[in-house]
C-alpha cells in the first residue's frame, strides 16, 4: 500500500478547505488537498446569491459595519451561535473579501448615479454616491438590516471558487482529485492523516499528516429532495463521527428552502414569490392564505415551507411519478416581467423542466438546503474531541449559524474561517504538538480494516441493495426529519434508521468490479450516512422546543430556559446502533446580545432569567463608558480580537466612519 | 525585459491568411475578367490584350502575363506550403477528425474539411492552369482559348477548377473575417450567420457566372471546331476586310 | 386549471451508451469498448441525469458517469449526445429522439463509460497558462483599507469570461484538439483573455505571446467555431480568440 507523507491533509478542495490550504502552505507546510471532484466543481460553485461582508460602500448598505453584521448573525441562529466566534467571523470578513478582490474575483461594482429598484411591488429609484463608485457593491437579503451580500452577476460562489482554486495552483498545491477520505487515521485522541480511496482505480492508499483538516461540505443528501449537489453526503463529518473521539454538534439544525423545483430539487429564488408569484395544490388552489391570512406567500422562508408540507400531508399535493408536489404560479407577473427580473428562473425552467413559466407551472417542494451542524471544533478550528484534527466550511460547526444560517454568511464563512484555521493548522504543526510519532503498523491497521469492510461487501452473500437502503433513509428524513417534526414521527425515524443500518450490514452487491465501482461506493457511504442521519433524527428526538431551523409542531415554543446547549454527537463504539448525545450550555452571561426576540417571526418563546440579568449588566457596563467609542464597548462586553490571527486584528477601513 | 521571443508563429499565420486573402481578391477579379466573353468576344480580346500591357505600351508583351501568372503561382506555391501544416498530417489524425466531423453534424467543421479537400484539389488544378498560363502567355484569347476548353478537353479541369476554387474562396474569406475578428468583433450570433449567408450568395454568383462562361467558351470552342489554331480578329479589324 | 396534466403518457426510450472501462482490463474480463442498450420509460420533466441514475440503480449498477451539481453549474456532466458535446444534467430528454447515443468526451482521459477525466486536463491547462492574476504586489496587499477601485462595466465583462465552468465541451467540439492534443483549445485561449482583461494581473502581451503564440496556443486555432457554438455557457469564444489572434500577431516582444 502506498503511504504518502505530507504536513498537512485537508479533506475537501471546496473554499473553505482551499482556503485553509493556502493559509497552511504559505506558512511553509506541505499540504496536500483531497476531493472527490476536480475542485472547481465542489459545491461551492452553486452559491448564486451573495457573500455577506459590512462594506458599507452601496447606498442600501450605508451605516453597516461588524456589529450590525454581528446582530443579524446572532439572531438569525436564533442564539444558537457561538457569540465569539460570530465576532471574529463578522471582523475578518471584510478583510477575506478584499483579499479575494486582489486575487482576483470579478465582484459586482458600485455604480454612481441614479438606479431603479423594486420594493414591495413598488418601483423606486436610488441614486449612489460618486464616493462609492467603483467600489463592492452590495444586495439585500433576508434577515440582514443593511444590503451587505456582496455578489459576482449570478455567480458569486463560481467565481469565488475559480480564484481560490487559481491561487491554490499558483502556490504549488496538489489537489489529489477523485480521492476520497474513508476514514481518519488516529490514536490516542491524536489524527495523524487518513484513509483513503482512489475513486478510479478503487486502490486503498494512505496520507499521513502531522494536521488534518475536514472541509467537506455539508451532508445533504441524507435527504431525499436537497438543493445541494449530488456529492454532499457528508463524509467528512461521518468519518470524524466514526473516530468515536470527534464530536459532531448541533446535527439538528437543517434548513429548508421553500422552492426547490420538483423533483430535482434545483433552487428558484424566492424572488419569484417577492413579485407576486403564487403557490397553487393539486385543484388549482391558492392554499397559503388559508394557512397565513396576512403575510400568505410572503411569510418566512420556514414558515412557507412549513405550510406547504402541511398541504401536501393533507393530500393536496400533486401526484407524479416522483412523488408529490405543488405548483408555484408566476403566469399572472407577464412574459415581460419574467424576461427581464427573472431570467434565472426562466432558464431553469426551460432547461430543466422544459416549460415556459411565462404559460405554465412550475412544480416545486421544499427541499433541504444548509447543514448547520457539523464537526464541533474551538474557535482556532481545531476537534474538540481529537487533537490534530481540524475541520472549516459547512462540515464543521465552528458555529456561526446556530440554528438557522442567514444567506450568504455561509460561503462568507468557508473562507473566513479558512483564513483562520489555515493559520492555527500552521501554528499547530509548528508548535511541540505538531509532530507526529506514527507506525506504519497502525497506518496499516486502518487501512486493512477499510479493504476488510470493502472485501465483505464484495464477498458477502447479503440481500439488501445499497440503492434501495439508500432511497428509503432519504425518505424516511424527508417525510418524518423534515420541515414539520413531532416525537412520534421523529421515534418512528430513529427506529427506521436503526433498522436500516443494521440491514445495511448486509448489502449485496450486484456487480462485483473492484475499480470504480459506483454501487460498491454507495454501498460503503451508506452506513456512514446513516450514522449522520441518526444523530440528526435523535437530535431533533431530543430537543424539545423550536428553534430557528428546528421546529417541532409538539413544542412549538424557543425554551431557552432549558435549551440554551448546543447538542453534541459521539458515536462511541463502532458496534453501537445510535449515537451518544450530550449538551453543552450557552452562556447568557458571557454574551454580548442575550436572547430576545429576533425582530421577526414568533415572539412567545420561554425566557431565560439570566437573559434580563445580562442586558441589565450590559447597559450598565456601557453607562460607565460615555465617551468610549463601539470598539470600546464590545471589547468592554465580549473581547474576542485576542482569538484572532495577529494579521487579522486590526480595524477595517470604510468609505465613512459611522 | 528582454526576453526573445519566437514570432515566427505569428507571421506565418498571417502570412497564410494575408496569401490566402490575396488569391481570393485575384480569384475573384480574374472572375470578371475571364467572363468578358459573355460580352462578347471583342470584350474579352480587349481584356487579353490589356494584361499583355498593349494599350499602354501600344504593342502586345504576353510576357507580362507570364510575370502575373508566376507571381501568383508563387502565392499559391506558398499559401499551399502553409495552409499544409494544418492538414491532418497522420492517418490517426485523420480519423479522427472524420469521425469528429461525422458525428458534429456542425457546418463550420465541414466547411473547414470542404477547404482542405477543395484546397488540395486546387494543388493541382491550379497548378495545371498556371502552368499553362505560364508556358503559352500568348495562348490566350476567344478562340485560342475557346480551342483549348473545347478541343482541347481543358473543359473538364476548369469546371472542376471553378467549383473548387470559389467554394474555398468563398470559405476561406468567410473564415478570414471570422478568424480575425472583423465579423467576430461584434460577437452576435446574428452577424456570423448574415456572413455565412452573403459567402454562399457570393460563392453561388461566381459559380453561375463562371458557369455561364465556361459554356460560352464551350460553344465557341464548338462552332470553332474545324479551325484550330486560328486567331481571332478584333470586329473592327473584319469590318475593314471586308 | 385546465393545463395541470394528470395522466401522463410516455415514451419508451432507447438509451445507448458506448460503455468501457479501461481499469477492468486490469482486474475482470473487460469486453472492450461497446454499445450497450437500455430501455428507460420517461417522465415528465425527465432529464438524462435522472434517466441515467435509473439505469444505474435499476438496471446496470456498474455504469460510471459524474454528475455533482446537476444544476448545469459545475460541468461535470459533459458527454456526447447524439453526436454533440452538451451538458447531461440539463438536456431533457423530450428534447430527444427515441433513441439517445451517449458517449464519453473526446480528447480526455477516459475513466470509464462517461466518466473522463477533464479535471487534470483542465488543471494542466491552468498550470500551464499560469491562470491566476500575477501581480508582484500581491504578496504585502493590505486587506484592512478599502479595496481598490473597478469600473463596474469592467467587471461585468471580466465575469463574462470567468463564466466558464471547465465542462470540457469547447474541446470536444474543436476539431483543432481531437487533432493536435496540444492544443490549449478555446477554453484556455478564453481564461488568457480573461487574465489580459484584468488590470489586477500585470502580465503584458509579450508574456502571454510566450504561453499562446505558437501553434498550441493562438495561432493552432483553425477557426472552426464548434466551441463558439456547443459551449453550453454560451462565452463569446469566437470573438476573444480573433481578439488574442490579433493582440499575438501585433506583439513585437
Ligand atoms: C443551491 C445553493 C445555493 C447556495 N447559495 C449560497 C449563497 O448565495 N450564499 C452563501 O453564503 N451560501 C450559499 N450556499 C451555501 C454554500 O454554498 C456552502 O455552504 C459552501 O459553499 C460550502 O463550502 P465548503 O467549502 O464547506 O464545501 P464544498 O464546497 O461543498 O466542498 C466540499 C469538498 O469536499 C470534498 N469532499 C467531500 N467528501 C470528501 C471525502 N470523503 N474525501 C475527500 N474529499 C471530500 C468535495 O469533493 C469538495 O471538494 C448555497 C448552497 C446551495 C446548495
Ligand atoms: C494550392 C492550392 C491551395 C491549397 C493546398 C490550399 C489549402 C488551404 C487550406 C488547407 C486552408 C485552411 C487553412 C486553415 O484553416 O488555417 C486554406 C485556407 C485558405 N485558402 Fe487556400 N489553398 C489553396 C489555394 C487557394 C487559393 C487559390 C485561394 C484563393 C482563392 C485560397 C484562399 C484561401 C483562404 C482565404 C484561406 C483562409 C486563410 C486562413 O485561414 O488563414 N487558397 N487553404
Ligand atoms: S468555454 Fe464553454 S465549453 Fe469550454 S469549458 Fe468553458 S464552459 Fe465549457
Ligand atoms: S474556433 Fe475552432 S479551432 Fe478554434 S478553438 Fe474553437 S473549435 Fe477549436
Ligand atoms: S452536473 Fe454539474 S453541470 Fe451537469
Amino acid at each position: 500500500m502506498q503511504i504518502i507523507y505530507t504536513d498537512v491533509l485537508v479533506i475537501g478542495g471546496g473554499l473553505a478547505g482551499q482556503r485553509a490550504a493556502i493559509g497552511a502552505k504559505r506558512r511553509g507546510h506541505d499540504t496536500i488537498v483531497l476531493s472527490l471532484v476536480p475542485a472547481k466543481r465542489s459545491h461551492s460553485a452553486a452559491a448564486q446569491g451573495g457573500m455577506q461582508a459590512s462594506l458599507a460602500n452601496c447606498l442600501g448598505g450605508a451605516g453597516d459595519n461588524e456589529d450590525i453584521h454581528f446582530q443579524d448573525t446572532v439572531r438569525g441562529s436564533d442564539w444558537g451561535a457561538d457569540q465569539e466566534v460570530v465576532r471574529m467571523f463578522t471582523h475578518a470578513a471584510p478583510k477575506a473579501i478584499r483579499e479575494l478582490a486582489a486575487w482576483g474575483v470579478p465582484w459586482s461594482r458600485v455604480e454612481r448615479g441614479d438606479h431603479e429598484i423594486t420594493v414591495d411591488g413598488e418601483k423606486q429609484t436610488i441614486s449612489e454616491n460618486e464616493a462609492a463608485h467603483g467600489l463592492i457593491t452590495g444586495r439585500n437579503f433576508g434577515g440582514t438590516q443593511k444590503w451587505r451580500a456582496c455578489y459576482v452577476s449570478d455567480g458569486t460562489g463560481h467565481a469565488m471558487l475559480y480564484t481560490m482554486s487559481n491561487r491554490a495552483i499558483a502556490e504549488g498545491i496538489p489537489v489529489h482529485e477523485r480521492m476520497e477520505a474513508v476514514a481518519l487515521i488516529h490514536d490516542e485522541g491524536r489524527c495523524s492523516g487518513a484513509i483513503v480511496r482512489n475513486l478510479m482505480t478503487g486502490e486503498i492508499l494512505a496520507y499521513v499528516a502531522k494536521a488534518t483538516c475536514i472541509a467537506t461540505g455539508g451532508f445533504g443528501r441524507i435527504y431525499r429532495a436537497s438543493t445541494n449537489a449530488i456529492i454532499n453526503e457528508g463524509m467528512g463529518a461521518a468519518i470524524a463521527l466514526e473516530t468515536g473521539r470527534a464530536t459532531l454538534s448541533n446535527m439538528e439544525a437543517v434548513q429548508f428552502h421553500p422552492t426547490g423545483i420538483f423533483p430535482s430539487g434545483i433552487l428558484v429564488t424566492e424572488g419569484c414569490r417577492g413579485d407576486g408569484g403564487l403557490l397553487l395544490d393539486a385543484n388549482g388552489h391558492r392554499f397559503m392564505p388559508d394557512y397565513e391570512p396576512k403575510k400568505k406567500e410572503l411569510a418566512s422562508r420556514d414558515v412557507v415551507s412549513r405550510r406547504m408540507e402541511q398541504h401536501i400531508a393533507a393530500g393536496q399535493g400533486v401526484k407524479s411519478r416522483f412523488g408529490e408536489h405543488l405548483w408555484l404560479d408566476i403566469r399572472l407577473l407577464g412574459r415581460e416581467h419574467i424576461d427581464r427580473n427573472l431570467r434565472e428562473v426562466k432558464e431553469i425552467c426551460q432547461y430543466f423542466l422544459g416549460i415556459d413559466p411565462a404559460k405554465e407551472l412550475i412544480p416545486v417542494r421544499p427541499a433541504q438546503h444548509y447543514s448547520m451542524g457539523g464537526v464541533r471544533t474551538n474557535p482556532n478550528g481545531e476537534s474538540q474531541g481529537l487533537r490534530g484534527l481540524f475541520a472549516v466550511g459547512e462540515a464543521a460547526c465552528w458555529d456561526i449559524h446556530g440554528f438557522n444560517r442567514l444567506g450568504g454568511n455561509s460561503v462568507a464563512e468557508t473562507v473566513v474561517a479558512g483564513m483562520i484555521v489555515g493559520e492555527s493548522i500552521a501554528d499547530f504543526c509548528d508548535s511541540a504538538d505538531g509532530s507526529i510519532n506514527v507506525s506504519t503498523a497502525l497506518v496499516e491497521k486502518f487501512a486493512r480494516k477499510q479493504t476488510q469492510q470493502l472485501a465483505n461487501f464484495t464477498l458477502a452473500s447479503g440481500t439488501e441493495n445499497a440503492f434501495d437502503l439508500t432511497r428509503q433513509m432519504q425518505e424516511t428524513m424527508t417525510s418524518k426529519v423534515g420541515i414539520f417534526r413531532h416525537g412520534d414521527q421523529l421515534q418512528e425515524a430513529v427506529n427506521t434508521l436503526q433498522n436500516l443500518l443494521l440491514r445495511s450490514r448486509n448489502i449485496n452487491l450486484r456487480s462485483a468490479t473492484r475499480g470504480p465501482n459506483p454501487e460498491l461506493v454507495a454501498a460503503y457511504r451508506l452506513p456512514r450516512m446513516l450514522k449522520l442521519a441518526q444523530c440528526v433524527a435523535l437530535g431533533a428526538l431530543q430537543r424539545t422546543e423550536s428553534r430557528g431551523a428546528h421546529y417541532r409542531d409538539d413544542y412549538p415554543q424557543r425554551n431557552d430556559l432549558e435549551w440554551m446547549q448546543r447538542t453534541l454527537a459521539v458515536w462511541s463504539e463502532a458496534k453501537d446502533e445510535l449515537p451518544t448525545l450530550s449538551y453543552e450550555p450557552l452562556s447568557i452571561m458571557r454574551m454580548e446580545l442575550p436572547p430576545g426576540w429576533r425582530g421577526y417571526g414568533a415572539k412567545d418563546y420561554i425566557e431565560h432569567p439570566e437573559s434580563a440579568l445580562r442586558r441589565q449588566e450590559i447597559d450598565r457596563i456601557i453607562a460607565t463608558m460615555p465617551d468610549a467609542d463601539r470598539h470600546a464597548h464590545q471589547a468592554a462586553l465580549m473581547p474576542f480580537l485576542d482569538k484572532l490571527p495577529p494579521h487579522l486584528r486590526p480595524l477595517n477601513q470604510r468609505l465613512s466612519k459611522f | 525585459m528582454n526576453r526573445k521571443l519566437n514570432l515566427w508563429p505569428a507571421r506565418l499565420d498571417l502570412l497564410q491568411s494575408l496569401s490566402g486573402l490575396a488569391l481570393v481578391v485575384f480569384v475573384w477579379c480574374h472572375m470578371f475578367f475571364e467572363s468578358s466573353i459573355l460580352l462578347g468576344k471583342d470584350a474579352m480580346l480587349w481584356v487579353t490584350k490589356m494584361f499583355e500591357g498593349e494599350h499602354f505600351f501600344g504593342e502586345p508583351y504576353p510576357l507580362l502575363v507570364s510575370a502575373i501568372a508566376g507571381i501568383i503561382f508563387l502565392l499559391v506555391a506558398l499559401h499551399a506550403i502553409l495552409a499544409l501544416r494544418k492538414f491532418p498530417s497522420s492517418y490517426r489524425q485523420y480519423h479522427r477528425f472524420h469521425l469528429h466531423m461525422n458525428g458534429l453534424h456542425h457546418s463550420d467543421t465541414t466547411l473547414w474539411y470542404l477547404q482542405v479537400i477543395t484546397g488540395f484539389l486546387l494543388f493541382f488544378l491550379a497548378s495545371t492552369h498556371l502552368y499553362t498560363v505560364l508556358v503559352q502567355p500568348d495562348n490566350i484569347g476567344p478562340y485560342a482559348s475557346s480551342d483549348r476548353i473545347w478541343s482541347g478537353r481543358f473543359w473538364i479541369m476548369y469546371a472542376l477548377l471553378l467549383l473548387s476554387a470559389h467554394l474555398h474562396a468563398g470559405a476561406g474569406a468567410y473564415r478570414l473575417a471570422m478568424k480575425w475578428g472583423p465579423a467576430s468583433l461584434t460577437g452576435s450570433k446574428a452577424a456570423r450567420h448574415k456572413l455565412k449567408t452573403a459567402m454562399w450568395c457570393i460563392i453561388g454568383f461566381f459559380l453561375i457566372l463562371g458557369a455561364a462562361s465556361l459554356a460560352t467558351y464551350m460553344k465557341l470552342g464548338y462552332d470553332h471546331r474545324d479551325h484550330i489554331g486560328e486567331r481571332y480578329m478584333p470586329s473592327s479589324h473584319q469590318v475593314q476586310q471586308e | 386549471m385546465n393545463n395541470i396534466p394528470l395522466a401522463e403518457e410516455h415514451r419508451m426510450l432507447q438509451i445507448q451508451i458506448l460503455r468501457h472501462n479501461p481499469s477492468a482490463l486490469l482486474c475482470d474480463s473487460d469486453k472492450g469498448s461497446h454499445l450497450q442498450t437500455f430501455e428507460v420509460e420517461e417522465a415528465l420533466g425527465m432529464t438524462l441525469f435522472i434517466a441515467l441514475n435509473e439505469i444505474r440503480e435499476e438496471q446496470d449498477p456498474s455504469l460510471q458517469f459524474d454528475f455533482v451539481c446537476r444544476a448545469g453549474i459545475c460541468g461535470s456532466c459533459g458527454m456526447i449526445i447524439n453526436g454533440r458535446p452538451g451538458l447531461a444534467c440539463r438536456t431533457l430528454t423530450k428534447d430527444l429522439p427515441d433513441v439517445i447515443v451517449l458517449a464519453p468526451l473526446p480528447g480526455f482521459e477516459l475513466i470509464g463509460d462517461l466518466s473522463v477525466n477533464t479535471g487534470k486536463w483542465m488543471r494542466g491547462m491552468s498550470e500551464h497558462l499560469e491562470t491566476w492574476v500575477h501581480n508582484q504586489e500581491l504578496e504585502e496587499i493590505n486587506i484592512d483599507v478599502i479595496e481598490e477601485r473597478m469600473e463596474p462595466r469592467l467587471a461585468e465583462q471580466i465575469y463574462e469570461l470567468e463564466r466558464c465552468i471547465e465542462c470540457g465541451c469547447c474541446i470536444a467540439a474543436c476539431g483543432t484538439t481531437q487533432m493536435r492534443e496540444e492544443f490549449v483549445g478555446a477554453a484556455g485561449l478564453n481564461q488568457i483573455a480573461r487574465f489580459r482583461l484584468d488590470p489586477r494581473d500585470k502580465r503584458s502581451d509579450a508574456d502571454y505571446y510566450e504561453l499562446i503564440g505558437n501553434d498550441a496556443g493562438v495561432f493552432g486555432c483553425m477557426t472552426l467555431l464548434g466551441c463558439e457554438d456547443m459551449c453550453p455557457k454560451n462565452l463569446p469564444l469566437a470573438t476573444q480568440i480573433a481578439f488574442l489572434r490579433r493582440r499575438m500577431a501585433m506583439t513585437t516582444g
